[in-house]
């Protein structure tokens, strides 16, 4: 009878000696950034596991979060589905279709229950009675309730799934909602990202695997290694910002040179992601790198946060948007123009009624002290 | 000591004592230096030409933002102590007696002075209520929301685990995202600059032409009445 | 009980209800029902796009110049064109005119999505319906490296390499987690394909896993990552320098250089491996003539790859333009986007409402609100449909008309099109592919003629690919390294209406977006996207979209498994995230 293989079997039977293996271990170690000693508990993993079965669902979303997983270079997605996970339902590129696609999720969920991960791609709907996204004459919230029953933990891909992403953007016509919003009692790992960089996401899954456990998340759920700091705190051009080099406009001297792309609204000062680090595509570039700013694609409704190109973007506030600086000015200045005025009026005003107006001899009805009589310079 | 001889009407009450007096102008001095450094972090200064190693403006722009922020908050925290061991008039600042009849009427009649339909202000040895509502919800409530926007922007970069994450990280999720917490920051530049704007020109209006002492109450910490009458 | 469609299809929904829903190994959610007759034939079909997002109500209100990130989420596959086609609406709202290396750079962009998307579909999404995975098992590696050698100089073919993937896979498949090969339709009569060239087939799936990940870094180069690179309206964001201070920090010889190893590279990739596997697989499959529908009668594109910057004319496109109706093949339509009786959307069987739902709406007058409702006649509920109505609304999907025509878009409308032009570059290439298969011209209009005609256009646009980065290059050596033109950036200088319309030739066929801004902001944004036309549910005339009509007189061969309509709808690489937005 057919035994599931462990990572370590698969690689020795395409032909990696030992030798080749221990090393891989290592690197993977290093590349996550851990200290040497993981190395071996990475080799134990690897050669005592079977594949965990992972049912990758998609809801309201663009299939860019799984664009964005083939491209990873270490590991080798080929990698992943053949020797690490076993991807048993994922609709863009599972044999099976219709019937013989769903019967995978009951089928996974009795066989494995508490044991696959589930990992969701986009995100339900709520409105049109959730029919917005059908899967199987279904509504997908469904079909994720369903999955999510009996699995051991979620992975959120994306900005879709971990914050709601485009489709929720105002006025989210679909009440489109992120998967923690709906599921409440298992341990959900957002991995945002518009998409995710492909390394980010197989880190992610290789870690679980290799160390039995969640990765340390922060706050708001997202593993602290990836998403723990600013893509502003280690950007490149960050030497140009703090000497207040900018880039002024599009193809200028500045732009020219790689200066900080701040003034045209690059939101890397307020987006938690590993693009200046890890970069793009096996590290090849990233946005900032290519001349145009982040636009905060990994951050929490990143798309109703005012236009790409400022930096002061505009508020909305019960349903006005308004600029913090624009409003500012304005108010600023009326403000300005009323002290003036009402100076000029006081002025006026005295002059006329000496003595009357806010002078030594006022009416002699009026006044009482709004201390009273109690007033005192002591401590009370 | 002489009961017999009677007693003298006060014109002058010692209102602001000297640390509060020094808090006011190194306070007005930091929300100054914050509000420039602010609005500079925001909408930078024309591109420096030459060497990158040989500038480090936004550096120092940043960095006065938040030496001055410190102060700020320092201070803040002093002027708290200062209203549990100062006089009567110390704690206004923090206090604000909404519920009672009186101290709307009263801010109702200060309205009205400035509206030119009262021939003159009441007397006050504290603040007017007018100023004292302003005081309250600009400089303490808009003083508070600036220290917890402005210390989780700066958890920012002190990083997961600071003290200032700690303490002020988890403003970032309840507001939303960094740049909604950035914006609201933001907003409160023009809140207390417009603040000021009114404040110092209050403050010297009323120094001409209301019944008491103003700018030098501030600096000697003296109360002068103009008058005797009630 | 059955009817002719006024575009010549007869339908009849008596007969067994066979029911595809998820439709598996496509872009987005769809669900597809046909009817069998006794013998197992199709005789009709019905295609529902079961997603929508509401994009196009999402951008109103919104910075134009933000609108290219808005639409770029709208597909993740055929991520960017999206973007490039939302600048250029924006452009042409506002007469911005483009440097000419933008102009470069962009072509440079969507060649490389081209490329990619094609060779992706070919073997991670389409390969399935023709190659029996398990069959695999089954080859002796040293006739499928004879095989393989003898279609291809591709080096990885000898016996060992061909031995290590099949033992991996016996490996794989023996460990009984069969991962996404499980419940697929394995030992169906449908597959024709020798246990060899299966086995090459699924090394070669592997491969390209590999390799694909490499096309992308072009993007990467100039927007910054893929998917999803950035963009710009009035121009690209990356800037050059070539060897002035600071040009590590934009784009200099090193980048050049890496997008030229690249393109050399996936010519390589495309020509030796893609093409050949192509056309083998091809030949087994002669026999299987099924899939026309509507690629012979009426067909469109509307053009891509300008020669120049800011030349919007039908001759400066490189991809043809132009539409075929009723199978005149003699005469090749002329379009006019902005004509308001040419492009039309209905809704009468999508889930969206209009005041009039008889008539169709260019779409600058378009209007995107929805409207969930099942007929009387659909089984089951609304919230567990077992079959679908197709006499009321059926599908997220809209209807577009093009004078009325529903049209079939794509790869195979491109070739026709340039084909019935008598354009060399597309007459030769279908003539000799004709000719190696041993086919009459008539094969071109089926499910394998459009495969087939993916596979040239992968190879012809990687070609071209390396004419653009060499044309970059000239006009860098020529003095010309702008790449943005910001005269129009402020909103100030915009005038106070207008509206623009932006194209492409998207992978999958001719994509617009038409836009209307008002006061700096947009006030109305309707895409009709290629997988609209394909998917495209009937009108209230009766005409059948595309994909129906391609279903139709197909036999099944067995009923339970649905390998011939996945073949048959994969040839059209359906998007659904695309096609409803
Ligand atoms: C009156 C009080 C303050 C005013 C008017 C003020 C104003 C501003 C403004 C306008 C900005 C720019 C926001 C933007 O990016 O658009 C800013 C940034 C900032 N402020 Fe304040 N601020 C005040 C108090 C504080 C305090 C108490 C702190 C505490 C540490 C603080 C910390 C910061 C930080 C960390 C930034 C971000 C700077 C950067 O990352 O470059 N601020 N402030
Ligand atoms: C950034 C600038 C300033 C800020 C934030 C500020 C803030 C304050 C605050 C919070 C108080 C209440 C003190 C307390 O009760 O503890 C106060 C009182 C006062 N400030 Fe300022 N101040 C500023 C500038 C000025 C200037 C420039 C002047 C003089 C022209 C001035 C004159 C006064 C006076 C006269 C009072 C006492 C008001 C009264 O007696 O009711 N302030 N100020
Ligand atoms: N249909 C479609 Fe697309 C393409 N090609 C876009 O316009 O795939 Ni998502
Ligand atoms: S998060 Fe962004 S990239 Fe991922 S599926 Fe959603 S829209 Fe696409
Ligand atoms: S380019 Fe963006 S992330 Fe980089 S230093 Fe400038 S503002 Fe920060
Ligand atoms: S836009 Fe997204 S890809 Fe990275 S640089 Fe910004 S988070
Ligand atoms: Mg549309």
């Amino acid at each position: 009878m057919p035994t599931t293989e462990t990572f370590y079997e698969v690689m020795r039977r395409q032909g990696i000696t030992r030798r080749s293996f221990l090393k891989f271990c290592s690197l993977t170690a290093t590349a996550l950034g851990l200290r040497p000693a993981y190395a071996a508990q990475l080799v134990q993993a690897m050669e005592t596991k079977p594949r965990i079965p992972v049912l990758w669902l998609h809801g309201l979303e663009c299939t860019c979060c799984s664009e964005s997983f083939i491209r990873s270079a270490h590991p080798l997605v080929k990698d992943v589905m053949l020797s690490m996970i076993s991807l048993d339902y994922d609709d863009t590129i599972m044999a099976a279709s219709g019937h013989q696609a769903e019967a995978i999720v009951a089928e996974i969920r009795q066989k494995y229950k508490g044991n696959y991960i589930l990992a969701v791609e986009g995100n339900p709907p709520l409105n049109q009675d959730g029919m917005s996204c059908i899967i199987a004459g279904r509504p997908f919230l469904e079909q994720l309730k369903e999955a999510a029953a009996d699995c051991k933990a979620i992975i959120s891909w994306g900005s879709c799934a971990s914050w709601g992403c485009v489709q929720a953007a105002h006025p989210n016509p679909t009440q489109a909602v992120p998967v923690h919003h709906v599921i409440h009692d298992k341990p959900i790992i957002k991995v945002p990202g518009c998409p995710p960089i492909a390394e980010v996401m197989t880190a992610v899954v290789t870690f679980m695997l290799t160390f039995d456990r969640i990765p340390e998340l922060d706050r708001q759920g997202r593993p602290k290694m990836f998403y723990g700091q600013r893509i502003h705190d280690k950007c490149y051009r960050r030497g140009h910002f703090d000497a207040g080099q900018f880039v002024e406009s599009w193809d200028d001297e500045g732009a020219r040179r790689g200066y900080c792309l701040y003034k045209m609204g690059c939101k890397g000062p307020t987006t938690y992601n590993a693009c200046s680090n890890t970069r793009w595509n096996n590290g090849v570039s990233f946005p900032i790198q290519s001349g145009h700013g982040c636009i905060g694609c990994s951050e929490d409704g990143f798309w109703d946060k005012g236009s790409f190109y400022d930096h002061v973007t505009d508020t909305r506030v019960f349903g006005v948007e308004l600029n913090a600086d624009r409003m500012g000015f304005a108010a600023a200045g009326t403000v300005g123009a009323a002290v003036v005025a009402h100076a000029a009026a006081s002025a006026i005003k005295r002059a006329r009624k000496p003595g009357q107006f806010g002078d030594q001899e006022p009416d002699k009805t009026k006044g009482q002290g709004t201390a009273g009589n109690d007033q005192t310079g002591e401590r009370s | 000591m002489s009961t017999a001889v009677p007693t003298v009407k006060r014109t002058a009450v010692y209102v602001y004592e000297a640390p509060l007096r020094a808090w006011h102008w190194i306070n007005a001095l930091s929300i100054t230096i914050l509000a420039i450094t602010g609005y500079l972090i925001a909408n930078p200064l024309p591109t420096l030409s030459g060497a990158t190693s040989d500038h480090y403006l936004m550096g120092y722009i940043r960095f006065a933002h938040f030496a001055a922020a410190y102060v700020f908050a320092v201070g803040f925290i002093f002027r708290l102590y200062w209203a549990m061991v100062g006089n009567r008039w110390s704690r206004q600042l923090f206090a604000l007696p909404f519920w009672r009849r009186r101290f709307w009427i009263e801010l109702w009649h200060e309205v009205r002075w400035y509206a030119f339909l009262e021939p003159e202000p009441r007397k006050c040895i504290g603040h007017n209520p007018l100023a004292h509502l302003f005081m309250v919800v600009i400089i303490t409530v808009g003083g508070i929301v600036m220290m917890f926007t402005g210390f989780a922007l700066y958890s920012e970069q002190a990083g997961l685990g600071s003290w200032q994450d700690r303490w002020f990280g988890w403003v970032i999720p309840f507001v939303g995202q960094s740049q909604d917490v950035r914006m609201w920051h933001h907003w409160g530049i023009w809140v207390i600059s417009i603040f000021v704007m009114l404040h110092v020109y209050t403050a010297i209006r009323e120094d001409i032409l209301s019944r008491q002492s103003l700018i030098s109450t501030m600096v000697s910490g003296w109360r002068m009445f103009k008058d005797d009458r009630p | 009980m059955s009817i002719e469609t006024p575009n010549g299809f007869t339908l009849d929904n008596s007969g067994t209800r066979i029911v595809v829903d998820p439709v598996t190994r496509i872009e987005g959610h769809m669900r597809c029902e046909v009817n069998l007759d006794a013998n197992n034939v199709i005789r009709n079909a019905v295609s529902t796009g079961t997603m929508w997002r509401g994009l196009e109500v999402i951008l109103k209100g919104r910075d134009p110049r933000d609108a290219w990130a808005f639409t770029e989420r709208i597909c993740g596959v055929c991520t960017g064109t999206h973007a490039l086609t939302s600048v250029r609406a924006v452009e042409d709202a506002l007469g911005i005119q483009i440097p000419e290396n933008a102009s470069t750079i962009r072509n440079i962009m969507q060649l490389t999505l081209q490329s990619h998307d094609h060779l992706v579909h070919f073997y991670h999404l389409h390969a399935l319906d023709w190659v029996d995975v398990v069959s695999a098992l089954k080859a002796d590696p040293k006739a499928t490296s004879t095989l393989a050698q003898s279609i291809s100089k591709w080096p990885q073919s000898s016996p060992g390499w061909f031995r290590d993937v099949q033992n991996r896979l016996k490996r794989f498949v023996e460990s009984g987690q069969l991962g996404p090969f499980m419940n697929g339709y394995w030992g169906n009569p449908a597959y024709k394909l020798p246990p060899e060239a299966n086995l090459m087939a699924v090394a070669h799936y592997l491969e390209t896993l590999d390799f694909q990940r490499e096309i992308v870094k072009i993007h990467t180069v100039y927007g910054g990552k893929n998917p999803h690179p950035n963009w710009l309206v009035g121009g690209v964001p990356c800037a050059i320098n070539l060897d002035g201070t600071g040009a590590v920090g934009a784009v200099n010889m090193e980048r050049l250089n890496l997008v030229s190893s690249i393109i050399d590279r996936t010519i390589d990739f495309i020509d030796q491996v893609y093409i050949p596997d192509l056309l083998a697989i091809a030949s087994f499959y002669k026999d299987w003539t099924y899939g026309e529908g509507l690629s012979s009668r009426s067909v469109m594109s509307y053009g891509d790859i300008p020669e120049r910057a800011n030349d919007n004319t039908a001759a400066n496109q490189l991809l043809p333009r132009g539409a075929i109706i009723n199978g005149n093949l003699q005469e090749v339509h002329d379009l006019d986007l902005r004509d308001p009786a040419q492009v039309q959307e209905l809704v009468a069987h999508s889930w969206y409402r209009y005041p009039d739902e008889q008539k169709g709406l260019h779409p600058w007058d378009g209007i995107t609100e929805p409207d969930f409702w099942l007929g009387p006649n659909t089984v089951g509920t609304k919230r567990k449909i077992e079959a679908i109505d197709e006499g009321a609304k059926y599908s997220w999907i809209k209807a577009p008309r093009w004078r009325g025509h529903a049209m079939e878009v794509g790869p195979l409308a491109r070739w026709v099109i340039g084909y019935a032009k008598g354009i060399p570059e597309f007459k030769e290439q279908v003539e000799k592919v004709l000719t190696d298969l041993n086919l009459p011209v008539t094969a071109l209009f089926s499910t394998l003629g459009r495969t087939v005609a993916r596979g040239l256009e992968a190879s012809w646009a990687v070609h071209k690919l390396r004419y653009f980065q060499d044309k970059l290059v000239a006009n860098l050596k020529a003095g010309d390294s702008s790449t943005a033109n910001t005269d129009k950036w402020d909103p100030d200088t915009w005038p106070r209406e207008a509206k623009g319309v932006g194209t492409t030739e998207a992978p999958r066929g001719a994509l617009g977006h038409w836009i209307v801004i008002k006061k700096g902001r947009i006030e109305n944004y309707q895409a009709v996207v290629p997988t609209t036309w394909n998917g495209s549910p009937r009108d209230p005339a009766g005409n059948i979209g595309a994909f129906e009509a391609a279903l139709m007189n197909t036999p099944v061969a067995v009923p339970d498994q649905p390998l011939e309509i996945l073949r048959t709808l994969h040839s059209f690489d359906p998007c659904l995230a695309c096609s409803t937005h």
